[in-house]
Protein backbone atom coordinates (compact mmCIF):
# COMPACT_ATOMS: atom_id res chain seq x y z
CA UNK A 1 0.00 0.00 0.00
CA UNK A 2 2.00 3.18 -1.35
CA UNK A 3 0.61 6.54 -1.06
CA UNK A 4 0.87 7.36 -5.07
CA UNK A 5 -2.77 6.54 -5.59
CA UNK A 6 -4.52 9.07 -2.73
CA UNK A 7 -1.94 11.41 -4.21
CA UNK A 8 -2.73 11.44 -7.29
CA UNK A 9 -6.82 11.60 -7.07
CA UNK A 10 -6.09 14.44 -4.91
CA UNK A 11 -5.90 15.98 -8.56
CA UNK A 12 -2.62 17.63 -7.27
CA UNK A 13 -3.69 19.24 -3.67
CA UNK A 14 -0.83 17.63 -2.33
CA UNK A 15 1.90 18.41 -4.79
CA UNK A 16 1.21 21.85 -3.70
CA UNK A 17 1.67 21.02 -0.07
CA UNK A 18 5.35 19.48 -1.10
CA UNK A 19 6.40 21.90 -3.31
CA UNK A 20 5.25 24.89 -0.42
CA UNK A 21 7.56 22.68 2.78
CA UNK A 22 10.56 22.32 0.21
CA UNK A 23 10.12 26.14 -0.21
CA UNK A 24 9.95 26.52 3.49
CA UNK A 25 12.88 23.85 3.70
CA UNK A 26 14.57 26.09 0.68
CA UNK A 27 14.14 29.84 2.99
CA UNK A 28 15.28 27.89 6.22
CA UNK A 29 18.63 25.82 4.80
CA UNK A 30 19.79 27.82 1.74
CA UNK A 31 18.56 31.31 2.94
CA UNK A 32 19.05 31.19 6.63
CA UNK A 33 15.16 32.75 7.44
CA UNK A 34 14.69 31.53 11.01
CA UNK A 35 16.01 28.68 9.93
CA UNK A 36 15.59 27.22 13.63
CA UNK A 37 11.81 27.67 12.93
CA UNK A 38 10.91 27.13 9.56
CA UNK A 39 12.87 24.08 9.65
CA UNK A 40 11.09 22.27 11.71
CA UNK A 41 7.76 23.85 10.35
CA UNK A 42 8.29 23.01 6.81
CA UNK A 43 9.57 19.14 8.11
CA UNK A 44 6.26 19.27 10.47
CA UNK A 45 4.13 20.47 6.71
CA UNK A 46 6.02 17.41 4.50
CA UNK A 47 5.49 14.57 6.95
CA UNK A 48 1.90 15.78 7.58
CA UNK A 49 0.87 15.21 3.72
CA UNK A 50 1.48 12.11 3.31
CA UNK A 51 -1.61 9.85 2.66
CA UNK A 52 -2.04 7.02 5.24
CA UNK A 53 0.93 8.67 7.34
CA UNK A 54 -1.55 9.64 10.55
CA UNK A 55 0.79 12.65 10.60
CA UNK A 56 -1.08 15.47 10.33
CA UNK A 57 -3.16 17.04 12.76
CA UNK A 58 -6.96 16.82 13.08
CA UNK A 59 -9.20 20.15 14.09
CA UNK A 60 -11.78 19.29 16.45
CA UNK A 61 -14.83 21.66 15.90
CA UNK A 62 -16.39 23.39 19.14
CA UNK A 63 -18.22 20.31 20.15
CA UNK A 64 -14.82 18.22 19.90
CA UNK A 65 -15.89 16.25 17.04
CA UNK A 66 -13.45 14.60 14.61
CA UNK A 67 -14.31 14.09 10.80
CA UNK A 68 -11.77 13.36 8.44
CA UNK A 69 -11.57 14.79 4.72
CA UNK A 70 -13.95 11.97 3.47
CA UNK A 71 -16.55 12.94 6.51
CA UNK A 72 -15.85 9.97 8.60
CA UNK A 73 -16.46 10.82 12.28
CA UNK A 74 -12.94 9.93 14.35
CA UNK A 75 -13.70 11.24 17.16
CA UNK A 76 -16.97 11.81 19.03
CA UNK A 77 -15.50 14.53 21.62
CA UNK A 78 -11.97 14.71 21.87
CA UNK A 79 -12.02 16.18 25.17
CA UNK A 80 -13.01 13.26 26.65
CA UNK A 81 -10.60 11.18 25.31
CA UNK A 82 -7.21 10.48 27.51
CA UNK A 83 -3.74 11.28 25.72
CA UNK A 84 -2.76 7.44 25.38
CA UNK A 85 -6.38 6.99 23.28
CA UNK A 86 -5.89 10.11 21.39
CA UNK A 87 -2.38 8.99 20.54
CA UNK A 88 -3.78 5.02 19.42
CA UNK A 89 -6.62 6.69 17.92
CA UNK A 90 -4.78 9.98 15.90
CA UNK A 91 -1.36 9.26 15.45
CA UNK A 92 1.67 10.67 17.21
CA UNK A 93 1.51 14.27 15.93
CA UNK A 94 -1.98 14.84 17.44
CA UNK A 95 -1.31 13.23 21.05
CA UNK A 96 1.77 16.42 20.71
CA UNK A 97 -0.54 18.72 19.68
CA UNK A 98 -3.68 17.88 21.88
CA UNK A 99 -0.89 17.80 24.45
CA UNK A 100 1.67 20.35 24.03
CA UNK A 101 -0.04 23.01 21.75
CA UNK A 102 -3.50 23.10 22.44
CA UNK A 103 -3.49 23.20 25.93
CA UNK A 104 -1.24 26.10 25.49
CA UNK A 105 1.80 24.78 27.31
CA UNK A 106 4.40 25.96 24.61
CA UNK A 107 4.39 29.41 23.67
CA UNK A 108 4.52 30.50 27.40
CA UNK A 109 7.43 27.88 27.68
CA UNK A 110 9.25 29.75 24.62
CA UNK A 111 8.57 33.22 26.18
CA UNK A 112 10.33 31.59 29.30
CA UNK A 113 13.76 30.67 26.88
CA UNK A 114 12.89 34.24 25.18
CA UNK A 115 13.31 35.90 28.51
CA UNK A 116 16.33 34.28 29.72
CA UNK A 117 17.88 35.50 26.32
CA UNK A 118 16.50 38.90 26.43
CA UNK A 119 18.86 41.93 27.65
CA UNK A 120 16.92 44.59 29.00
CA UNK A 121 20.01 46.86 29.73
CA UNK A 122 19.35 48.88 26.86
CA UNK A 123 15.33 49.40 27.51
CA UNK A 124 16.84 50.99 31.01
CA UNK A 125 19.56 52.85 29.60
CA UNK A 126 16.88 54.42 27.30
CA UNK A 127 13.66 54.34 28.76
CA UNK A 128 12.20 57.50 26.67
CA UNK A 129 12.32 55.35 23.52
CA UNK A 130 10.62 52.27 24.52
CA UNK A 131 7.04 54.07 23.92
CA UNK A 132 7.01 53.27 20.63
CA UNK A 133 6.73 49.79 21.32
CA UNK A 134 2.99 50.99 22.30
CA UNK A 135 2.79 52.52 18.52
CA UNK A 136 3.94 49.64 16.63
CA UNK A 137 1.28 47.91 17.88
CA UNK A 138 -1.37 49.71 15.66
CA UNK A 139 -1.39 47.12 12.90
CA UNK A 140 -3.27 44.35 15.09
CA UNK A 141 -5.71 46.91 15.58
CA UNK A 142 -6.35 48.26 12.25
CA UNK A 143 -6.01 44.58 10.52
CA UNK A 144 -8.61 43.49 13.18
CA UNK A 145 -10.83 46.29 11.90
CA UNK A 146 -10.21 45.60 8.22
CA UNK A 147 -10.51 42.06 8.46
CA UNK A 148 -13.96 42.53 10.60
CA UNK A 149 -15.17 44.87 8.00
CA UNK A 150 -13.99 42.42 4.80
CA UNK A 151 -16.94 40.17 6.23
CA UNK A 152 -14.70 37.22 5.51
CA UNK A 153 -13.69 36.62 9.42
CA UNK A 154 -15.35 36.49 12.50
CA UNK A 155 -13.92 38.90 15.59
CA UNK A 156 -12.12 36.26 17.34
CA UNK A 157 -10.88 35.59 13.56
CA UNK A 158 -9.84 38.75 12.50
CA UNK A 159 -8.27 39.40 16.08
CA UNK A 160 -6.16 36.11 15.67
CA UNK A 161 -4.80 37.68 12.22
CA UNK A 162 -3.97 40.76 13.27
CA UNK A 163 -1.67 39.65 16.25
CA UNK A 164 0.78 38.91 13.20
CA UNK A 165 1.09 42.50 13.47
CA UNK A 166 2.68 42.03 16.70
CA UNK A 167 5.54 39.85 14.78
CA UNK A 168 6.28 37.61 18.14
CA UNK A 169 5.48 33.80 17.18
CA UNK A 170 4.75 32.30 20.71
CA UNK A 171 1.95 35.46 21.07
CA UNK A 172 0.25 34.96 17.91
CA UNK A 173 0.02 30.88 18.31
CA UNK A 174 -0.88 31.68 22.26
CA UNK A 175 -3.83 34.07 20.63
CA UNK A 176 -4.77 31.66 18.36
CA UNK A 177 -5.04 28.84 20.23
CA UNK A 178 -7.71 30.83 22.81
CA UNK A 179 -9.75 32.85 20.12
CA UNK A 180 -9.69 30.86 16.57
CA UNK A 181 -7.78 27.53 17.09
CA UNK A 182 -8.78 26.40 13.56
CA UNK A 183 -6.59 29.30 11.61
CA UNK A 184 -3.52 27.82 13.87
CA UNK A 185 -1.91 26.71 10.87
CA UNK A 186 -1.90 29.44 8.80
CA UNK A 187 -1.94 32.19 10.99
CA UNK A 188 1.45 30.24 12.44
CA UNK A 189 2.72 30.42 9.22
CA UNK A 190 2.09 33.67 8.43
CA UNK A 191 3.78 35.12 11.56
CA UNK A 192 6.63 32.76 11.35
CA UNK A 193 7.23 33.64 7.08
CA UNK A 194 7.14 37.53 7.90
CA UNK A 195 9.55 37.67 10.84
CA UNK A 196 11.95 35.67 8.82
CA UNK A 197 11.32 38.60 5.97
CA UNK A 198 12.04 41.49 8.18
CA UNK A 199 15.05 42.08 6.10
CA UNK A 200 12.85 42.68 3.54
CA UNK A 201 9.58 44.42 4.82
CA UNK A 202 11.26 46.69 7.24
CA UNK A 203 13.56 48.15 4.60
CA UNK A 204 10.66 48.70 2.12
CA UNK A 205 8.54 50.70 5.25
CA UNK A 206 11.29 52.47 5.90
CA UNK A 207 12.14 53.81 2.49
CA UNK A 208 8.25 54.55 1.55
CA UNK A 209 8.03 56.63 4.73
CA UNK A 210 11.26 58.19 5.60
CA UNK A 211 13.73 60.72 4.37
CA UNK A 212 17.47 60.68 4.17
CA UNK A 213 17.70 63.63 6.49
CA UNK A 214 15.64 61.64 9.38
CA UNK A 215 17.93 57.62 8.80
CA UNK A 216 20.97 60.48 9.09
CA UNK A 217 19.98 61.10 12.68
CA UNK A 218 22.74 60.41 14.77
CA UNK A 219 21.48 59.23 18.06
CA UNK A 220 24.81 59.11 19.87
CA UNK A 221 24.92 62.47 18.87
CA UNK A 222 22.06 63.88 19.93
CA UNK A 223 22.68 62.12 23.52
CA UNK A 224 25.63 64.82 23.77
CA UNK A 225 23.41 67.28 23.03
CA UNK A 226 20.38 66.51 25.70
CA UNK A 227 22.16 63.93 27.97
CA UNK A 228 19.39 61.81 29.83
CA UNK A 229 18.79 62.35 33.35
CA UNK A 230 18.41 59.07 34.08
CA UNK A 231 22.21 57.37 34.23
CA UNK A 232 22.39 54.21 35.98
CA UNK A 233 24.85 53.93 39.01
CA UNK A 234 23.99 49.69 39.49
CA UNK A 235 22.35 48.37 36.51
CA UNK A 236 22.74 44.46 38.38
CA UNK A 237 20.56 45.62 41.04
CA UNK A 238 18.21 47.30 38.39
CA UNK A 239 18.16 44.57 36.24
CA UNK A 240 16.85 42.25 39.20
CA UNK A 241 13.82 43.80 40.66
CA UNK A 242 12.77 45.26 36.97
CA UNK A 243 11.41 41.90 35.83
CA UNK A 244 9.77 41.22 39.26
CA UNK A 245 8.24 44.66 39.27
CA UNK A 246 6.77 44.57 36.00
CA UNK A 247 5.44 41.14 36.23
CA UNK A 248 3.76 42.62 39.47
CA UNK A 249 2.33 45.47 37.79
CA UNK A 250 1.00 43.89 34.17
CA UNK A 251 -0.58 41.08 36.43
CA UNK A 252 -2.83 44.02 38.12
CA UNK A 253 -3.33 45.85 35.07
CA UNK A 254 -4.24 42.96 32.03
CA UNK A 255 -4.07 39.46 34.29
CA UNK A 256 -4.55 37.54 30.30
CA UNK A 257 -1.10 38.80 29.57
CA UNK A 258 0.78 36.82 33.00
CA UNK A 259 1.12 33.75 31.34
CA UNK A 260 3.53 35.20 28.34
CA UNK A 261 4.75 38.33 30.42
CA UNK A 262 5.37 36.22 33.84
CA UNK A 263 7.12 33.26 31.69
CA UNK A 264 9.07 36.14 29.90
CA UNK A 265 10.28 38.21 33.02
CA UNK A 266 11.27 34.93 35.07
CA UNK A 267 13.23 33.27 32.18
CA UNK A 268 14.96 36.99 32.71
CA UNK A 269 15.16 36.95 36.12
CA UNK A 270 16.90 33.96 35.90
CA UNK A 271 19.73 34.95 34.08
CA UNK A 272 20.21 38.42 36.04
CA UNK A 273 20.51 36.89 39.33
CA UNK A 274 24.06 35.30 38.11
CA UNK A 275 25.79 32.40 39.27
CA UNK A 276 23.05 31.49 42.10
CA UNK A 277 20.98 30.48 38.81
CA UNK A 278 22.70 29.71 36.64
CA UNK A 279 22.11 26.08 36.07
CA UNK A 280 18.69 27.42 35.73
CA UNK A 281 19.58 29.61 33.42
CA UNK A 282 21.58 27.12 31.34
CA UNK A 283 18.77 24.69 31.19
CA UNK A 284 15.55 27.10 30.06
CA UNK A 285 17.72 28.93 27.65
CA UNK A 286 19.11 25.80 25.57
CA UNK A 287 17.62 22.44 26.65
CA UNK A 288 13.82 23.31 27.52
CA UNK A 289 14.00 26.35 24.99
CA UNK A 290 14.95 24.00 22.25
CA UNK A 291 12.97 20.78 23.28
CA UNK A 292 10.24 23.21 22.80
CA UNK A 293 11.30 25.16 19.47
CA UNK A 294 11.63 21.53 17.86
CA UNK A 295 8.02 20.44 19.21
CA UNK A 296 6.20 23.50 18.40
CA UNK A 297 7.81 24.05 15.01
CA UNK A 298 6.81 20.37 14.08
CA UNK A 299 3.61 20.40 15.61
CA UNK A 300 2.52 23.69 13.93
CA UNK A 301 3.97 22.03 10.76
CA UNK A 302 1.82 19.29 11.28
CA UNK A 303 -1.32 21.64 11.25
CA UNK A 304 -1.18 22.47 7.23
CA UNK A 305 -3.00 19.46 5.95
CA UNK A 306 -4.34 19.72 2.77
CA UNK A 307 -7.97 20.20 3.77
CA UNK A 308 -6.71 22.98 6.09
CA UNK A 309 -4.79 25.57 4.96
CA UNK A 310 -6.15 25.22 0.63
CA UNK A 311 -8.87 27.69 1.51
CA UNK A 312 -9.50 31.68 0.97
CA UNK A 313 -9.11 31.81 4.19
CA UNK A 314 -5.80 31.03 4.07
CA UNK A 315 -5.05 33.16 1.10
CA UNK A 316 -6.85 36.38 3.37
CA UNK A 317 -4.84 35.77 6.73
CA UNK A 318 -1.68 35.73 4.01
CA UNK A 319 -2.56 38.93 2.86
CA UNK A 320 -3.99 40.44 6.17
CA UNK A 321 -0.71 39.37 7.89
CA UNK A 322 1.35 41.41 5.78
CA UNK A 323 -0.42 44.26 6.07
CA UNK A 324 -0.40 44.08 9.67
CA UNK A 325 3.03 43.88 9.59
CA UNK A 326 3.32 47.06 7.29
CA UNK A 327 0.91 48.72 9.40
CA UNK A 328 2.73 48.15 12.71
CA UNK A 329 5.76 48.95 11.47
CA UNK A 330 4.84 52.17 9.54
CA UNK A 331 2.71 53.72 13.05
CA UNK A 332 5.83 53.15 15.16
CA UNK A 333 7.80 55.38 11.83
CA UNK A 334 4.81 57.80 12.26
CA UNK A 335 4.73 58.09 16.15
CA UNK A 336 8.48 58.98 15.65
CA UNK A 337 8.07 61.71 13.47
CA UNK A 338 5.17 63.47 15.84
CA UNK A 339 7.73 63.03 18.44
CA UNK A 340 10.28 64.73 16.37
CA UNK A 341 7.76 67.68 15.73
CA UNK A 342 7.43 68.92 19.80
CA UNK A 343 10.89 67.79 20.60
CA UNK A 344 14.54 69.34 20.75
CA UNK A 345 16.18 65.68 21.18
CA UNK A 346 15.76 64.13 17.64
CA UNK A 347 15.15 61.01 17.35
CA UNK A 348 15.84 58.45 14.30
CA UNK A 349 12.10 56.71 13.04
CA UNK A 350 14.21 53.26 12.44
CA UNK A 351 13.63 53.19 16.50
CA UNK A 352 10.16 53.68 15.69
CA UNK A 353 10.49 50.98 12.85
CA UNK A 354 11.29 48.39 15.34
CA UNK A 355 8.70 48.89 17.94
CA UNK A 356 7.17 45.64 17.06
CA UNK A 357 8.71 42.23 18.49
CA UNK A 358 10.84 40.44 15.93
CA UNK A 359 13.89 40.46 18.32
CA UNK A 360 16.48 41.21 17.62
CA UNK A 361 16.48 40.52 13.86
CA UNK A 362 14.12 44.00 13.56
CA UNK A 363 17.11 46.31 15.30
CA UNK A 364 20.11 44.16 13.62
CA UNK A 365 18.33 45.41 10.03
CA UNK A 366 17.20 49.12 11.20
CA UNK A 367 21.10 49.68 12.54
CA UNK A 368 21.81 48.12 8.76
CA UNK A 369 20.15 50.69 7.50
CA UNK A 370 21.01 53.43 8.93
CA UNK A 371 24.92 52.64 8.86
CA UNK A 372 23.88 52.54 5.26
CA UNK A 373 23.44 56.23 5.38
CA UNK A 374 26.12 57.19 7.78
CA UNK A 375 28.70 54.43 8.62
CA UNK A 376 29.53 55.87 12.34
CA UNK A 377 25.83 56.51 13.19
CA UNK A 378 25.36 52.69 14.72
CA UNK A 379 21.32 53.07 16.24
CA UNK A 380 21.28 49.04 17.56
CA UNK A 381 21.35 49.63 21.14
CA UNK A 382 18.63 52.50 20.98
CA UNK A 383 16.74 50.06 18.58
CA UNK A 384 16.62 47.16 21.02
CA UNK A 385 15.11 49.70 23.62
CA UNK A 386 11.57 50.33 21.70
CA UNK A 387 12.27 46.64 20.22
CA UNK A 388 12.47 44.96 23.96
CA UNK A 389 9.11 47.35 24.87
CA UNK A 390 7.36 45.79 21.74
CA UNK A 391 7.52 42.14 23.14
CA UNK A 392 5.69 44.03 26.23
CA UNK A 393 3.45 45.62 23.84
CA UNK A 394 2.15 43.05 21.80
CA UNK A 395 1.49 40.38 24.68
CA UNK A 396 -0.14 42.86 26.59
CA UNK A 397 -2.07 43.42 23.16
CA UNK A 398 -2.33 39.69 23.15
CA UNK A 399 -4.16 39.79 26.77
CA UNK A 400 -6.15 42.54 26.00
CA UNK A 401 -7.74 40.89 23.35
CA UNK A 402 -8.30 37.36 24.63
CA UNK A 403 -9.65 39.03 28.00
CA UNK A 404 -12.50 40.74 25.38
CA UNK A 405 -13.04 37.74 23.30
CA UNK A 406 -12.50 34.43 25.07
CA UNK A 407 -15.71 34.37 26.32
CA UNK A 408 -17.77 35.93 23.72
CA UNK A 409 -20.34 33.90 21.79
CA UNK A 410 -20.71 34.37 18.30
CA UNK B 1 -23.57 40.84 12.62
CA UNK B 2 -20.83 42.79 11.00
CA UNK B 3 -21.80 46.05 12.13
CA UNK B 4 -22.15 44.51 15.68
CA UNK B 5 -18.49 43.23 14.55
CA UNK B 6 -16.90 46.46 13.96
CA UNK B 7 -18.37 48.22 16.59
CA UNK B 8 -16.37 45.14 18.85
CA UNK B 9 -13.30 46.04 16.70
CA UNK B 10 -13.28 49.63 16.86
CA UNK B 11 -13.96 49.50 20.82
CA UNK B 12 -11.15 46.76 20.67
CA UNK B 13 -8.72 49.47 18.66
CA UNK B 14 -9.15 51.92 21.31
CA UNK B 15 -9.53 49.61 24.60
CA UNK B 16 -6.05 47.83 23.13
CA UNK B 17 -3.79 50.67 22.18
CA UNK B 18 -4.51 52.94 25.54
CA UNK B 19 -3.85 49.53 27.67
CA UNK B 20 -1.32 49.08 26.07
CA UNK B 21 -0.08 52.85 26.06
CA UNK B 22 -0.72 52.91 29.69
CA UNK B 23 1.38 49.53 30.60
CA UNK B 24 4.52 50.83 28.69
CA UNK B 25 4.35 54.00 29.88
CA UNK B 26 4.00 52.58 33.83
CA UNK B 27 6.85 50.50 32.75
CA UNK B 28 9.11 53.15 31.67
CA UNK B 29 7.89 55.17 34.97
CA UNK B 30 8.73 52.29 37.35
CA UNK B 31 12.12 52.42 35.93
CA UNK B 32 12.77 55.59 36.10
CA UNK B 33 12.04 55.15 40.24
CA UNK B 34 13.92 52.31 40.15
CA UNK B 35 16.88 53.58 38.53
CA UNK B 36 16.06 57.02 41.11
CA UNK B 37 16.02 54.51 44.30
CA UNK B 38 18.57 51.89 43.19
CA UNK B 39 21.13 55.26 42.75
CA UNK B 40 19.95 56.65 46.10
CA UNK B 41 20.23 53.34 48.40
CA UNK B 42 22.64 50.95 46.83
CA UNK B 43 25.80 50.98 46.63
CA UNK B 44 27.82 51.85 43.41
CA UNK B 45 28.70 49.13 41.33
CA UNK B 46 32.29 48.23 41.10
CA UNK B 47 34.00 46.83 38.04
CA UNK B 48 36.33 43.72 39.02
CA UNK B 49 40.12 44.80 37.61
CA UNK B 50 41.32 41.73 35.02
CA UNK B 51 44.63 40.01 36.41
CA UNK B 52 47.33 40.69 34.06
CA UNK B 53 48.07 38.44 31.66
CA UNK B 54 51.05 36.41 31.33
CA UNK B 55 52.48 38.31 28.34
CA UNK B 56 52.30 41.70 30.05
CA UNK B 57 54.33 39.77 32.92
CA UNK B 58 57.25 39.26 30.09
CA UNK B 59 57.03 42.62 28.86
CA UNK B 60 57.97 43.97 31.92
CA UNK B 61 61.20 42.45 32.18
CA UNK B 62 63.78 44.11 29.76
CA UNK B 63 64.37 43.08 26.69
CA UNK B 64 67.96 41.75 27.07
CA UNK B 65 67.45 39.65 30.24
CA UNK B 66 63.98 38.29 28.12
CA UNK B 67 66.72 37.39 25.16
CA UNK B 68 69.22 35.56 27.77
CA UNK B 69 66.48 33.50 29.72
CA UNK B 70 65.00 32.17 26.27
CA UNK B 71 68.44 31.41 24.98
CA UNK B 72 69.29 29.79 28.38
CA UNK B 73 65.67 27.52 27.70
CA UNK B 74 66.31 26.49 24.31
CA UNK B 75 70.18 25.34 25.53
CA UNK B 76 68.16 23.11 27.83
CA UNK B 77 65.50 21.41 26.53
CA UNK B 78 66.59 21.53 23.06
CA UNK B 79 64.68 23.80 21.88
CA UNK B 80 61.39 22.18 22.75
CA UNK B 81 60.74 24.68 25.94
CA UNK B 82 60.26 28.71 26.28
CA UNK B 83 59.17 31.01 28.60
CA UNK B 84 55.61 31.81 29.50
CA UNK B 85 55.73 33.47 32.44
CA UNK B 86 58.46 35.23 33.87
CA UNK B 87 58.69 36.95 37.19
CA UNK B 88 60.96 38.78 39.86
CA UNK B 89 61.11 37.18 42.94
Amino acid sequence: MTAFSDIIAANGTYLVMYLLAFVLLYLGIVKHFEPLLLIPIAFGVLIANFPGGDMGVYQADEAGRIINAEGKVLAENIWEMSLPQIAHDLGLMNFLYYMLIKTGFLPPVIFMGVGALTDFGPMLRNLRLSIFGAAAQMGIFAVLIIAVASGQFNIKEAASLGIIGGADGPTAIFTTIKLAPHLLAPIAIAAYSYMALVPVIIPLVVKMLCSEKELKINMKEQDKLFPSANKIKNEKVIKIIFPIAVTTIVALLVPSAVSLIGMLMFGNLLKEIGSDTSRLFDTISNSIMNTATVFLGLCVGATMTVQAFLNWTTIGIVVGGFFAFGLSIASGICMVKITNLFSKKKINPLIGATGLSAVPMASRVCNEISTKYDPKNHVLNYCMSSNVSGVIGSAVAAGVLISFLQGMTL
Amino acid sequence: MITNDIYGALQLLVVGMVTVFIVLLIVINLGKLLIWAVNKWAPEETVAKKAAPAAKAIASIDATTKAIIDATISQITGGKGRAEKITKL
